[in-house]
C-alpha cells in the first residue's frame, strides 16, 4: 500500500501545484456547506471553511492530507464507499459519529459524490458533510422513549426508572422489579433502591452519583453490583441523568440493565486471558507476536531468558534485528522474506541456528503463522521457536546410526529380507539375499517369500511360521533356499514379528548362508576323522600335554603302552599315574625345559619304567604348543618305542664286535700262515740253493737232511694250522651240558703219570654240581692243555700246585685255574700268551700252538679267558663258559 | 776291502743259521761269526763284550719270532745300550706284513745305528749287500 504511495508521488504533486493556483480555491473555501475535494488517493485537495470549522481542522493546514491523516482512522465501510464512488458509483449517503476535542459525540451525514474532470473521468471524490448532532441526539432520545414506552427492553433486560422529585416518588418498570427481585406490586424509594446497592462502594458510588445528578446537573452510568431481594449477586449497569426545567431540579430518569452475564463473561475472559498470559510466558518454547511487517509486539519471558533480554529490547524492533541470529546480515534477508510470506497467510516453518544468552548455537524449529481477524485478514503473526538441540543431537545419532545400519545391512554377508506377514509380499532384501538367491531388486515385486522355500520344506516354513505369529521371534533354525535357479542351499534363519506405523505387520529374515560353513564342518569333520585316524594308526606314541603335564589327547598306541582300555582312562592324568616315579619325574622335567624354553625336543633317547618294571626304550620328541594367547599351552609328544630297534642294535654291535673279532682272528691267521708257510719255504728255498751249488757230497747229505727237517717242520706247522681252521670252521659244533668235575676227573686221570713224574697236586673246589654247556671234545682239550702247561711251567723251586675252582657270574660259569708257577710279565708278553707259535719261556716243549687252540676253542663258545699272573708266584686262567648257547 | 771285526746271527731256526753261516763263509767277509738262539742270548753276549775289549758286532743278523726275547724285545734293549759305533741291525723275517716292517722304521729312526729290513730268503747277491759295515 505504502509502495503505491510512493510511486504516485510525481502525479500528485503535479496535481497540486495546478490546483493551487485554479481559482476555485477560494470559491470553494466560501461554500456554505461543510465540502472537501479528495483526489483519488484520498488526500484533500479543496476544503470548504464549514468543513475545516465542522471538524476543528483549523489548528493546520488539510490540504494535501489525508482523510486518514485528519481523521485518525477511516472505517473499512467508510473506505468502501469511497472506493465505490472512485469507481464512479454516485451520491452515497452515510451517517457517521464523531467525537469532538471535547469528546463531545457529534453525529454527521456524508454525502459522496464523484469528482469528474471536464473529460468525465473520476479525478476524485466531492465529500459534503453536514452536522446532524441535534437531530441524532433527539432521535435517539426518542427511540429512547420509545423503548420506555413500549417496554422492548425485555429483551435487552434493561429496565427503566424515574424519580419524581416534586412528589419524590420513584417508579420502576416491571423488568427494573425483575432484576432487582421484587415483586411487581414493590413500591421503591430513593433509599430503598440505593440499599439494593452492596454495602461499601458500590452503594457509596450509586449515592454519590445521585447526588451529583441533583446538585451538579451530571448524569451517570456505572457498572455496580448489587443484592436482589431473593439475595442473589448481580451485576447492573445503572444510568441516569437529572431532569431540570429553567434551572429546576424536576427529577431523576434512568435505566437499568442486568449485566451479571455478561461481567461474568468477561471475568471469566480476564481470566482465560491470564491463563493464556501465563502459559505464553510461561510456555518451554518461544513465542512472539509480530504485527504483519515484522515489529514485535509480544515477546514471551523464556525467549527472553534464553537471551537474557528485556522485553524493551525487543518489543517494537524488527523482528530480523533481534538479538539471537547469529550472522544478522545474512540472515535478515531471509527472515525479511520470511515474515512477508507469514504475512501474505503462508505458514513457515524450518530450523534455524540461534544465539543464546552465552553466544552458543542452538537449534530452533522455528514456524511464524500467520493470525486472522474475523475478516480473513492477517493482523499480526505468531512466532514460535522450539528448542530442539537434544533432537538434532538424537536425529544425527539416529542418521548416524541408520546409516550404519544401512551399510551394514547392504554389506553383511548374512541376507535380509523384509516381507509381509499375512502375504507373504517381499518388500525388501539386501544385496547378499540377492547375491545368494539370484533374485534382483527388479524381482521383489514378482516373488513371495513361499518361492523362496524349497517344497520339501514347505512344511518346516509352515511350523515356523506358526511359532513365529505365537512368539514374534524365531530362530535360529536351519532350513533350505531355493533360488532363482532351482538350486537349493542351506541357511540358518532368524525371523522376527515388527509392526509398521500403519499397523502392517511385517517379518525381517535373517538368513546366514550355511552351506558352505556345513561343507567345511564336514570337511573339519572328515579331515579330523583323518587325522585321528592317522594318529591312531601311527606305530608312535602321541599325546598332548597341558600345562601341567597332564594329558588330553593320547593316541591308540598311547592308551594300549599305558595298559589301558580307553583314553577316558588316561585323559587328564600324567605320567606319575603310569609310570615309576624317577621315569615320570625325568619326563616332567623335559616338559617344564620344552615349554620353558620354547625349544622343541627332538629325537631324544629316553627309557621308559612303567609301574610294573617293564623298560621301553624310546625315541621322544616333544614340541610346545602355543595357545591362542600366545602362551605356551602345552606340549605334543611323539614317542617311538625302540626297544627292539635297541635289542636289534645291541645284537648288531655283538656282532659286529664277534665279526670284527674273526676278521682279526682271520687276518691274525692269515699273517700266521704266511708267515709260518714263508718261513719254511724261504727255508727250502734257501737250502735248495746252497744244494745245487753244492760239490762236497758230505755237505749236500747235510742239505737234504736239513731239507727233509723242513719238510717235517712244515707238515707239522700245516697240520696245528688245520687243527685251528677246524676249530674255527666248526663253530656249530652242538654244545652239551656238562658237568665239570666229569671232565676235571677224565683229564686227571688221562695225565695222571705226567702229573706223578713232576709232583703235581691237583686241588679240585669245584662243586659236583657245576655244569657248563660246552662241546665236549673241547671241554677236554682246555682242561687237559691248562692242567698240562701249569706243569709245564712249574717253578723249578717247588712242586706245583694246581687249585681248581668254579662259580656262576652274568650268564657265565667261570672255571678258576690257579698254579703256583713261574707267571708271566703280562705287561711284557701278555700279547703274545694266546698268540701261534708264540712262547716265552726258556722251555724245549714250548711249541706256541696250545693256548692258541685253547683260545680258539673257548671263544667259538661264546666264552673268554682272563688271566692274572705275577712272575714268580703262579697264574690264574679265569675260563668263561657261556651259559646260553 | 776290510774283513768285518764280528757278525751276530740271532735267529732260533737252525735251518736259517745254516744258511747264514754257509753264505757269509762263501764270502769270507768275517771271521768271526756268532749265532744266537734268542734274542736274550745275544743281549747277554753284547752286554758281556762290553765290558771286556772285545770287539762288538758290526753287523747283526735279527731274526723277530723267537722264543724268550723276540727280535723287538732285543732291538729296545740293544739302542739302549751304551755303544757308540754304529752298529748295521738286518732285521731278517719272512713276515710280509707292514705292521712290522714300520716297526722297524720306527726303531731306525729312534737309534743311531743302522735298522734295515730284509725279507726272507736272503739270496747271495743279497747278503753281500747288507754285510757291510755301517
Amino acid at each position: 500500500m505504502l509502495r503505491n504511495h510512493f510511486t504516485l508521488v510525481g502525479n500528485f504533486d503535479n496535481m497540486l501545484r495546478e490546483t493551487k493556483i485554479s481559482p476555485s480555491t477560494y470559491l470553494i473555501k466560501q461554500l456554505p456547506e461543510a465540502t472537501a475535494f479528495v483526489d483519488k488517493k484520498l488526500r484533500v485537495v479543496y476544503a470548504s471553511d464549514k468543513w475545516v470549522n465542522d471538524f476543528e481542522f483549523t489548528g493546520g493546514e488539510v490540504i494535501g492530507k489525508t482523510l486518514q491523516q485528519l481523521f485518525g482512522t477511516v472505517s473499512k465501510e467508510w473506505k468502501q464507499v469511497l472506493d465505490n464512488c472512485l469507481m464512479g458509483e454516485a451520491k452515497e449517503v452515510g451517517i457517521e459519529r464523531y467525537y469532538d476535542s471535547d469528546k463531545n459525540e457529534k453525529w454527521f451525514e456524508w454525502t459522496n459524490i464523484p469528482w469528474y474532470d471536464d473529460k468525465e473521468n473520476v479525478i476524485g471524490i466531492i465529500i459534503q458533510t453536514s452536522d446532524i448532532t441535534q437531530r441524532v441526539l433527539n432521535e435517539i432520545k426518542l427511540e429512547k422513549l420509545e423503548i420506555l414506552l413500549e417496554d422492548k427492553s425485555e429483551i435487552a433486560k434493561i429496565g427503566s426508572w424515574e424519580y419524581d422529585a416534586v412528589r419524590d416518588s420513584l417508579y420502576w418498570c416491571d423488568m427494573t422489579k425483575a432484576i432487582h427481585g421484587v415483586p411487581l406490586g414493590y413500591v421503591p424509594s430513593l433509599e430503598t433502591g440505593i440499599e439494593f446497592y452492596k454495602e461499601g462502594y458500590n452503594r457509596n458510588t450509586i449515592a454519590m452519583a445521585v447526588d451529583n445528578a441533583m446538585t451538579k446537573g451530571a448524569a451517570w452510568s456505572e457498572k455496580l453490583q448489587l443484592t436482589t431481594a431473593k439475595g442473589k449477586e448481580i451485576w447492573v449497569m445503572a444510568a441516569g441523568k437529572p431532569i431540570f426545567k429553567k434551572n429546576k431540579f424536576l427529577g431523576l430518569i434512568g435505566t437499568f440493565q442486568d449485566i451479571t452475564e455478561e461481567v461474568e463473561a468477561q471475568i471469566k475472559k480476564e481470566e482465560k486471558d491470564r491463563i493464556v498470559r501465563s502459559i505464553f510466558n510461561s510456555s518451554y518454547q518461544f513465542t512472539g507476536i509480530l504485527d504483519p511487517d515484522g515489529t514485535f509486539l509480544e515477546i514471551n519471558e523464556t525467549a527472553l531468558k534464553f537471551a537474557d533480554l528485556k522485553a524493551e529490547d525487543v518489543i517494537n524492533k524488527k523482528f530480523w534485528d533481534a538479538y539471537w541470529w547469529p550472522v544478522p546480515d545474512l540472515v535478515k534477508a531471509g527472515l525479511k522474506q520470511v515474515v512477508k510470506a507469514a504475512s501474505e497467510g503462508e505458514f513457515m516453518r524450518s530450523e534455524i541456528v540461534v544465539f543464546d544468552k552465552n553466544k552458543e548455537s542452538v537449534p530452533v524449529d522455528f514456524s511464524l503463522k500467520p493470525i486472522y481477524d474475523q475478516h480473513g485478514k492477517v493482523v499480526s503473526l505468531l512466532a514460535e521457536g522450539r528448542m530442539i538441540k537434544e533432537m538434532v543431537v538424537a536425529r544425527e545419532k539416529l542418521k548416524q546410526s541408520e546409516k550404519k545400519f544401512r551399510a551394514l545391512y547392504e554389506l553383511s554377508p548374512v541376507s535380509y529380507v523384509l516381507n509381509d506377514l499375512e502375504t507373504g509380499e517381499i518388500l525388501d532384501f539386501n544385496s547378499a539375499f540377492a547375491e545368494k538367491t539370484g533374485y534382483t531388486k527388479e524381482d521383489i515385486a514378482q516373488i513371495k517369500y513361499k518361492d523362496i522355500i524349497p517344497d520339501t520344506h514347505k512344511k518346516v516354513h509352515k511350523d515356523i511360521m506358526q511359532q513365529l505369529k505365537k512368539i514374534s521371534v524365531v530362530g535360529p533354525i536351519e532350513k533350505e533356499y531355493l533360488k532363482k535357479d532351482g538350486t537349493t542351499y542351506t541357511v540358518l534363519v532368524n525371523k522376527s514379528i515388527l509392526v509398521s506405523k500403519k499397523g502392517r505387520k511385517l517379518v525381517w529374515t535373517s538368513a546366514q548362508d550355511i552351506s558352505e560353513a556345513k561343507r567345511k564342518e564336514l570337511q573339519i569333520l572328515e579331515e579330523r576323522k583323518l587325522l585321528k585316524t592317522l594318529i591312531d594308526n601311527l606305530p608312535l606314541n602321541v599325546f598332548i600335554k597341558d600345562r601341567d603335564s597332564k594329558k588330553v589327547l593320547v593316541n591308540k598306541s598311547e592308551i594300549q603302552f599305558c595298559g589301558v582300555s580307553n583314553e577316558n582312562e588316561i585323559i587328564g592324568k600324567d605320567d606319575f599315574d603310569f609310570f615309576d616315579k624317577e621315569t615320570a619325574q625325568s619326563s616332567r622335567e623335559e616338559d617344564l625345559r620344552v615349554m620353558d624354553s620354547f625349544e622343541p625336543m627332538i629325537g631324544k633317547e629316553t627309557i621308559n619304567i612303567k609301574k610294573d618294571g617293564t623298560l621301553t626304550t624310546f625315541l621322544t620328541s616333544k614340541i610346545p604348543l602355543k595357545g591362542i594367547d600366545g602362551e605356551v599351552s602345552g606340549l605334543v609328544g611323539i614317542s617311538l618305542d625302540i626297544s627292539d630297534l635297541k635289542q636289534k642294535e645291541e645284537e648288531l654291535r655283538g656282532l659286529i664286535n664277534v665279526t670284527s673279532l674273526q676278521n682279526k682272528k682271520l687276518i691274525n691267521f692269515a699273517h700266521i700262515v704266511s708267515h709260518n708257510l714263508r718261513s719254511h719255504t724261504a727255508n727250502f728255498s734257501m737250502l735248495l740253493e746252497f744244494l745245487i751249488d753244492e760239490k762236497d757230497e758230505q755237505e749236500k747229505k747235510k742239505i737234504v737232511d736239513m731239507l727233509i727237517t723242513a719238510s717235517d717242520n712244515l707238515l707239522e706247522t700245516l697240520d696245528n694250522l688245520n687243527e685251528v681252521v677246524a676249530i674255527n670252521i666248526n663253530t656249530n659244533l652242538e654244545k652239551k651240558p656238562v658237568r665239570l668235575n666229569e671232565k676235571i676227573a677224565a683229564v686227571e686221570e688221562n695225565l695222571m703219570a705226567f702229573l706223578k713224574n713232576h709232583n703235581a697236586t691237583i686241588i679240585n673246589e669245584v662243586p659236583d654240581d657245576t655244569f657248563i654247556n660246552v662241546v665236549p671234545i673241547y671241554a677236554d682239550s682246555i682242561l687237559m692243555n691248562f692242567i698240562t702247561n701249569a706243569v709245564k711251567y712249574r717253578d723249578p723251586e717247588r712242586d706245583p700246585v694246581i687249585k681248581l675252582s668254579a662259580k656262576s657270574q652274568n650268564g657265565h660259569t667261570v672255571l678258576s685255574i690257579a698254579d703256583n708257577g713261574v707267571g708271566i710279565d703280562l705287561k711284557k708278553n701278555g700279547d703274545k700268551l694266546f698268540g701261534m707259535y708264540k712262547t716265552f719261556h726258556d722251555n724245549s716243549d714250548a711249541r706256541g700252538i696250545g693256548l692258541y687252540i685253547t683260545k680258539n676253542q673257548i671263544e667259538s663258545m661264546n666264552g673268554k679267558i682272563i688271566t692274572c699272573s705275577e712272575v714268580g708266584k703262579g697264574t690264574t686262567f679265569n675260563i668263561y663258559f657261556n651259559e646260553k648257547n | 776291502m776290510r774283513k768285518i771285526n764280528s757278525i751276530f746271527v740271532i735267529d732260533d731256526d737252525p735251518i736259517t743259521v745254516f744258511g747264514f753261516k754257509k753264505l757269509l763263509a762263501s764270502l769270507d767277509l768275517c771271521d768271526d761269526i756268532k749265532t744266537y738262539g734268542n734274542g736274550k742270548l745275544a743281549l747277554d753276549a753284547i752286554k758281556d763284550i762290553l765290558n771286556t775289549t772285545e770287539d762288538l758286532p758290526e753287523v747283526i743278523f735279527l731274526d723277530i719270532n723267537m722264543p724268550i726275547m723276540d727280535g723287538w724285545q732285543f732291538l729296545e734293549e740293544f739302542i739302549a745300550l751304551p755303544i757308540a759305533q754304529k752298529v748295521r741291525v738286518n732285521v731278517i723275517t719272512s713276515s710280509i706284513d707292514r705292521v712290522d716292517y714300520e716297526k722297524s722304521e720306527m726303531f731306525k729312526s729312534k737309534t743311531h745305528h743302522l735298522i734295515e729290513y730284509n725279507n726272507k730268503p736272503i739270496r747271495k747277491r743279497e747278503i753281500e749287500e747288507i754285510t757291510k759295515v755301517a
